[in-house]
């Protein structure tokens, strides 16, 4: 069992060392609590724990309907703007929540666009708290708005890419087109939408600039509050560990709605989806609602942010920010890598090992994206200067003058974030896996290929779609991050995120814009790239 | 003896019981061998066995004296030489017919590997859809292409699971010919599991057959057909073996 024993290894460190920052907040509930933490106990704790589930409830549910709804028109059928559609839909991604939602503050604010057009053209004096979205329902709506891509794009390439006979005998056997999409699409397509949206909500419970922003209290705002607000490091960590309680219950939720019901093509033989014309009205609405949709997340707040930027453009100097877009590019760009290689090896031993035990373990893996991004980065700091500690001998042999080289680098950075962002690559690549089934791998060894031949020859060049998938969505979430980059960073390096995000919370919107915008560019580029691959048919 | 297997048992994890019981059987060179039963008599557990796909419990299995597997080694599937063509066939669809046969020939010479890929694509009479890639095939081509890229490295043995389960009956009657002719041409010596009587009487030397796990009986098909109780069925079968039997 040579090369199981390979992978197990392999696979064993990874699975270490992303579940080391997971131990620092377990050793953390064990500590004996303090004042605060009895205090936050006795009055705040449930109203965090009732808005996150409210966040949560609600946008998994909306993203659900909006995601699935737009992966099933594109997949399915053929209309106007079909093409540019396909790809375009996943641009509302490319936006960080917290841009979105300063920007549409900005829009219905008193001074904003709709209320001043709304006085100043049609006499309308409106009350302002109609127009108030600094609330739940307001948070709500960005977090759909911004995250239903998660679910769309997910579903979409399983959909397209799923052996079209399931829907076609469905069909044959006299099921209308309602009747396919929930008896047939949504039952087999099951492992993809609670994927997107079990993603979605891990990103809802992380987040911290919008919550912030409108004001709203969440386990995010709360533990930054106790650690930045009172110092308080030891009831940081046990919030943390409440947070990580609560997505281990939806994980456990996720593994019983899909668990039993893992579906891989009972047949090797991959078809593409066919589409159907949409013609007259049909035609005209399926393109009305994807362009609504798509202009919310993007269009809106990205005109927003263009007439922003029109009017500070040259506040602050071009060759600074190529500096902030290569920093941004170098580490968005190394991390996703190395999480589609670490999300692969350990998806492999997913595959390889028998037993409860052994499939559970890759699983505490993607505990990581439930802890938000400061705990993980001061959990990576004392890592990182514990191993200083232990290679300073080393560092003098080699003739280094300080005995903090690693803490100081870009590899604390980019360590945490693969363990932050590997959740995303690991459902995906597991979900790839999945989907192409064991046979492959089989026939490949019973014609005398190794596993790791197998490996390169086999399952990555049929996984490739998901490869890419993966790598794209870690990129851009990278590229939007803001704690872990503001903490973890070497001195004097700045990202997009962290000037964009400077930017707006010191109330300077509209300079947020000009770096923002280019998050935005570098993450629309990504997405064209990533439309190239996906719609490569099978040969 | 060429193929010997001896005591052969396998049970799931968290399961009770034997999915396989002291399975046991040898095998002459060149012999068409049909396990045949019921879904979950455990006859594709055998194939998954033999293959290497799955670690049997206790029993042994050796192929011309070399063992694939005892109480004490355990040969990986790649290091056995055993081809296999699975139900539903498992070509990959990112290579073309060639390709796919190719996939197997790795250790042989650049010159070495066209002709033989030239010889497996003659046998199985498909020379002229070398290029295409498997969603451009019908389902019995589909198979056909299967059965080279099992053949085309040499194996000492082949196995196949249900192999006509994806083809139409027309096709069947026709493949089953076919398949016949290709591995006797070969000689090559083959296990198919099926639960079709039809296809382990037309097909096979010997048939084996599973009941819960363990062996029935095993016989040539005229023997087994002495016991079978349905004189329609018989009849019908008796026709067809005599005609594959011609081959």
């Amino acid at each position: 069992m040579a090369n199981v024993n390979s992978w197990t290894v392999l696979a064993g460190i990874i699975i270490i060392l992303l579940f080391l920052p997971n131990l620092t907040i377990i050793s953390g509930i064990f500590t004996p609590s303090n004042e605060n933490w009895e205090h936050m106990k006795e009055f705040v704790l449930t109203t965090y724990i009732k808005n996150s589930f409210i966040l949560i409830g609600f946008t998994a549910v909306l993203t659900i309907i909006i995601g699935l709804s737009l992966a099933w028109m594109i997949a399915r059928y053929q209309f106007p703007f079909h093409r540019f559609l396909k790809w375009a839909l996943i641009l509302p991604l490319s936006i960080p929540p917290f841009i979105g939602a300063y920007t549409y503050h900005g829009i219905v604010s008193y001074t904003g666009v709709v209320q001043t057009t709304l006085r100043e053209h049609f006499g309308l004096e409106l009350n302002p708290v109609y127009f108030d979205i600094m609330n739940l329902p307001g948070a709500i709506f960005i977090y759909t708005i911004f995250l239903y891509p998660y679910v769309y794009t997910i579903t979409r390439v399983f959909l397209s890419q799923q052996s079209a006979s399931l829907i076609e005998s469905a069909r044959v056997l006299g099921k209308g087109p309602w009747q396919v999409f929930f008896q047939v699409v949504i039952p087999v397509s099951r492992v993809s939408i609670i994927g997107g949206a079990s993603l979605v909500v891990l990103e809802v419970l992380n987040d911290y600039g919008v919550v912030k922003y409108y004001g709203i209290q969440t386990f995010s705002t709360a533990i930054f509050q106790t650690w930045f607000g009172l110092g308080d490091i030891d009831s940081a960590i046990k919030l943390a560990a409440s947070l990580m309680g609560i997505v281990i219950i939806i994980l456990m939720v996720e593994k019983l709605l899909r668990g039993r019901r893992q579906y891989s093509y009972s047949t090797t033989k991959v078809r593409p989806l066919p589409r159907i014309q949409l013609k007259g009205a049909k035609a005209f609405f399926a393109s009305v609602y994807c362009f609504v949709i798509l202009s919310l997340g993007f269009f809106i707040p990205v005109l927003q942010l263009v007439d922003w930027l029109i009017l500070t453009f040259g506040k602050i100097p071009m060759d600074e920010f190529l500096i902030y877009v290569k920093n941004s590019v170098l580490v968005a760009g190394i991390s996703a890598t190395c999480i589609v290689v670490f999300a692969l090896i350990v998806g492999n031993f997913g595959r390889l090992v028998h037993g409860k035990f052994a499939k559970l373990l890759p699983k505490l893996t993607i505990l990581g994206y439930s802890i938000p991004g400061a705990v993980i980065a001061v959990a990576v700091v004392t890592a990182f200067i514990a191993l200083d500690r232990f290679l300073a001998p080393l560092y003098q042999v080699l003739g280094a003058n300080s005995t903090l080289v690693l803490s100081v680098s870009l590899v604390m950075l980019i360590t945490a974030y693969i363990i932050r962002f590997f959740a995303i690559g690991y459902n995906s690549i597991e979900a790839g896996y999945d989907k192409i089934g064991t046979d492959f791998r089989d026939a490949s060894r019973s014609l005398g290929v190794g596993l790791t031949k197998t490996f390169f020859k086999v399952d990555v060049p049929m996984m490739k779609g998901a490869i890419i998938s993966v790598f794209i969505l870690v990129f851009i979430d990278i590229l939007k991050e803001i704690p872990l980059t503001l903490i973890l960073r070497p001195f004097n390096f700045d990202t997009l995120s962290t000037k964009a995000f400077q930017y707006a919370s010191d109330e300077k919107i509209m300079e947020a814009s000009q770096a923002s915008l280019l998050i935005v560019c570098l993450s629309a580029i990504a997405i064209i790239i990533f439309n190239k691959f996906l719609d490569k048919e099978p040969k | 003896m060429y193929i010997s297997i001896q005591d052969v048992c396998f049970s799931y994890p968290n399961s009770e019981g034997y999915a396989l019981d002291q399975f046991s059987i040898d095998i002459e060179k060149g012999e068409v061998i049909s396990i045949l039963g019921r879904s979950g008599s455990g006859k594709s557990t055998v194939l998954r066995l033999l293959a290497g796909l799955e670690n049997p419990t206790r029993g042994s299995f050796t192929i011309q004296e070399e063992v694939m597997f005892d109480q004490k080694a355990f040969l990986q599937p790649e290091k056995r030489g055993i081809g296999m063509v699975f139900q539903d066939y498992a070509l990959f669809p990112h290579m073309s017919v060639s390709e796919n046969i190719l996939f197997g020939l790795f250790n042989m010479k650049k010159a070495d590997k066209k002709k033989r890929l030239q010889e497996v694509l003659e046998l199985v009479e498909l020379q002229e859809f070398s290029n295409r890639y498997p969603h451009q095939l019908s389902g019995g081509q589909q198979q056909r292409v299967a059965i080279a890229r099992a053949i085309a490295p040499n194996p000492h043995l082949i196995l196949l699971d249900e192999p006509f389960s994806n083809l139409d009956a027309e096709l069947q009657v026709k493949i089953r010919k076919d398949l016949r002719f290709i591995l006797k041409k070969a000689n090559i010596t083959s296990i198919f599991v099926t639960h079709d009587e039809n296809d382990a009487h037309a097909l096979a030397d010997r048939i084996v057959k599973l009941k819960d796990g363990s062996i029935e009986l095993i016989g040539q098909p005229c023997d087994l057909l002495r016991n079978h109780t349905s004189t329609n069925v018989a009849g019908e079968i008796t026709l067809q073996a005599k005609e594959f039997v011609k081959v």
